[in-house]
């Protein structure tokens, strides 16, 4: 598959009275044409930092792009002035925020904050662009769009606003969507719908996507590939399968038994020991070791590189050293695994017949 | 909409009402009469005066009358400038006022929301500090430094505009400079406040994320978003600077009401005193209205809690 977005060696510091935050920390992945990798972590792992920095719409001061290359279809974005990225942003790569609430303007009407882009990138005249505007509110499933297009935010509920969110990033058809956390702050009813949206949309307009969110049940429903950040890096980075059936970092691990379910109401819900590292100060060796049960000796001195799996396959744990003694994850996640494995193969058999 | 502003104004009749009420019986409560200064008449004149002006009855009917004079629009006559309708001496002296005031304002409003913007770009930059220098300066000064500043230099040694009196348009520069300087620092300090706060919310994002330049983030969609704050500021300001301002008006010897009220108030002219205190607070009220109707426009989520209402 063609690549899209290549990401090297990135990393992103905000310089405060403290010191430097370094908040991400050497991240490497890259985003094939029409694939959906879903990024998840928990608050602070660097998941938005990182994306917001492929828009170069990390506020600058205080934050910084110290090193790293992003290769956009081989041009490095990281270093075009900011007159060069207002031409991609919004037509090559767009966005979708989290809090359908607060990413709209509340004094401007809903057609000319969609329309907005479509004149600036498609050079389309105002009546033009209107009428763009409201096909694609239809296209989200705005009722009564041409109506609605002369409305305020306010006139919306959150559901539909996210849909407008939603008609914003797609307005000129980019090629790379990102999506950052865009159901958490709906309801769990609109937010299947907003993720069936964004499926349907992508078969329709073969673009890619980059889904942020902490919430592995929405991964395992859209993500081709998931990369797994913690402290900054990428701890693990593989095929949705290879992550929910073959998870190898322990911290993957902590995440997939963190995760509720509804078979598992006998057990407590498991929760991951400690707090993430302090990043003005990151620790020497592996970020996570010392939340981690498994924790060797080399972990507390060396950073693990990323040990391949598989083709697809990559986590950087020193578990997979071949001097490492062999762990296996805990049985409540084992049982876990096997859970996903077993509902997967129903799924495969229900769409067979 | 007809509906609210008609309640509006209802209720800005019956505000009037108390003012009146409230400030004619503390107006009684100040010692002495309108003749109180003039030793060249016997009691005897005085009293056939007090009798004739009817400042002999009992408060009360004194009170019913002039609300009756109010009710058909007469604010009666000057003690001071004898037989003169108050009407008249207000109408005479409020020109000047308002349009020293008015062309302060706007002046003020358009530079010191341009001075805040600027400052919000820029933030924490040179011309940041710069802004918030001028806005320092242009409210801990009191404006008649400013005054005698301008006419030594501008007037006396530039000679490019008249020291004093009032004319032509030459004579209203200087003292709407001065004046102006106050909406200037107070517009500077809340556009700059309220920008760099809307600056930081999440549609700015979501605008920068549509491809849209610096200019188009804060005109487009920063300053609408800033304005309310600034309104509200603005209305009792205008009121503030178009009643007339004393000092200003002395210093640059404006024949403007500001003066009027003060000199009314130390002779004891009863109807000037009421007519110029009804006169301000009706504008006052009206302002506050006006206000209120720019809130609507500014912002559409206002709009529609009116118009339920």
């Amino acid at each position: 598959m063609e690549k899209l977005l290549q990401v090297n060696n990135l990393s992103v510091s905000f310089d405060t009275y403290g010191g430097e935050v370094q908040a991400v920390r050497g991240v490497n992945f890259d985003v094939h044409k029409g694939e959906t990798l879903a990024i998840v972590g928990e608050s602070g792992s660097g998941k938005s930092v990182t994306t917001k920095a492929l828009m170069r719409l990390i506020p600058q001061p205080p934050g910084r792009i110290k090193e790293g290359e992003i290769l956009f279809e081989g041009k490095d974005l990281a270093k075009l002035s900011e007159k060069q990225m207002e031409k991609i942003r919004g037509k090559d790569i767009s966005m979708i925020f989290q809090d359908p609430m607060t990413s709209l303007n509340p004094t401007m009407k809903i057609g000319n904050q969609i329309m907005e882009g479509l004149i600036k990138h498609q050079k389309m005249s105002r009546s033009q662009a209107k009428k763009r505007a409201v096909e694609l509110m239809e296209l989200v499933g705005l009722p009564d769009a041409a109506n609605r297009v002369d409305q305020y935010p306010h006139q919306f509920s959150g559901g539909q606003r996210q849909r407008v969110v939603v008609a914003i990033a797609l307005a000129c058809n980019p090629k790379l969507l990102i999506a950052d956390e865009p159901t958490t702050a709906l309801d769990v009813t609109i937010q299947a719908q907003i993720l069936e949206l964004m499926k349907d949309i992508q078969k329709k307009t073969d673009s890619s996507i980059i889904f942020i969110t902490h919430d592995l049940g929405v991964v395992a429903n859209v993500a081709d590939r998931v990369a797994v950040m913690y402290a900054g890096k990428i701890v693990e980075i593989g095929t949705v399968d290879e992550i929910f059936y073959n998870p190898k970092h322990p911290y993957t691990w902590g995440l997939l038994g963190s995760m509720p379910s509804l078979d598992s109401a006998d057990e407590d819900l498991y929760a991951i020991p400690g707090t993430p590292p302090d990043l003005i100060a990151p620790p020497k060796g592996d970020a996570f070791a010392a939340r981690n049960d498994y924790a060797m000796k080399i972990d507390f001195e060396q950073q693990p590189p990323m040990f391949k799996v598989s083709d697809t396959h990559y986590a950087a744990t020193w578990l997979l050293h071949e001097h490492a003694p062999d762990v296996e994850p805990p049985a409540s996640i084992q049982r876990r695994m096997q859970g996903f494995a077993q509902e997967a193969e129903l799924n495969t058999k229900g769409d067979r017949s | 909409m007809a509906r609210y502003i008609t309640k509006r104004l209802i209720y800005m009749l019956l505000t009037l009402i108390i003012i009146a009420t409230f400030s004619f019986f503390l107006m009684k409560m100040l010692p002495g009469t309108p003749l109180t200064m003039e030793d060249k008449l016997s009691e005897t004149q005085k009293e056939i005066i007090l009798e004739k002006y009817g400042l002999n009855d009992p408060v009360p009917i004194q009170y019913l009358k002039y609300m009756g004079g109010l009710a058909v629009g007469d604010l009666g006559i000057s003690f001071q400038f004898d037989n003169r309708e108050v009407t008249d001496i207000i109408m005479d002296r409020i020109g000047p006022s308002m349009q020293l005031g008015a062309q302060a304002l706007i002046i003020g409003t358009i530079i010191g929301m341009l001075l805040g913007l600027v400052a919000a770009i820029y933030h924490n930059g040179f011309l940041d500090y710069s802004s918030t220098f001028v806005a320092v300066i242009g409210k801990s000064i009191p404006s008649f430094i400013f005054a005698g500043l301008l006419q030594y230099f501008i007037a006396l040694k530039l000679g490019w505009f008249p020291v004093a009196l009032w004319g032509s348009w030459q004579h209203t520069v200087l003292p709407t400079v001065a004046l102006a300087m106050f909406p200037i620092a107070i517009a500077a300090r809340f556009m700059r406040t309220e920008m760099l706060e809307v600056l930081g919310s999440d549609f700015i994002q979501t605008a920068r994320a549509k491809g849209v330049n610096k200019f188009g983030v804060v005109f487009k969609h920063g300053v609408r978003n800033a304005l309310i704050p600034l309104v509200t500021v603005m209305g009792p300001l205008a009121v503030g600077l178009m009643t007339g301002t004393l000092v200003i008006e002395k210093i640059f010897a404006v024949p403007g009401i500001g003066e009027q009220f003060v000199t009314s108030i130390t002779t004891n002219d009863f109807p000037i005193i009421m007519g110029t205190t009804l006169f301000f607070s009706f504008f006052f009220i009206f302002i506050i209205l006006v206000i209120d109707l720019l809130y609507g426009i500014i912002d559409p989520r206002i709009r529609l809690a009116e118009g339920e209402k």
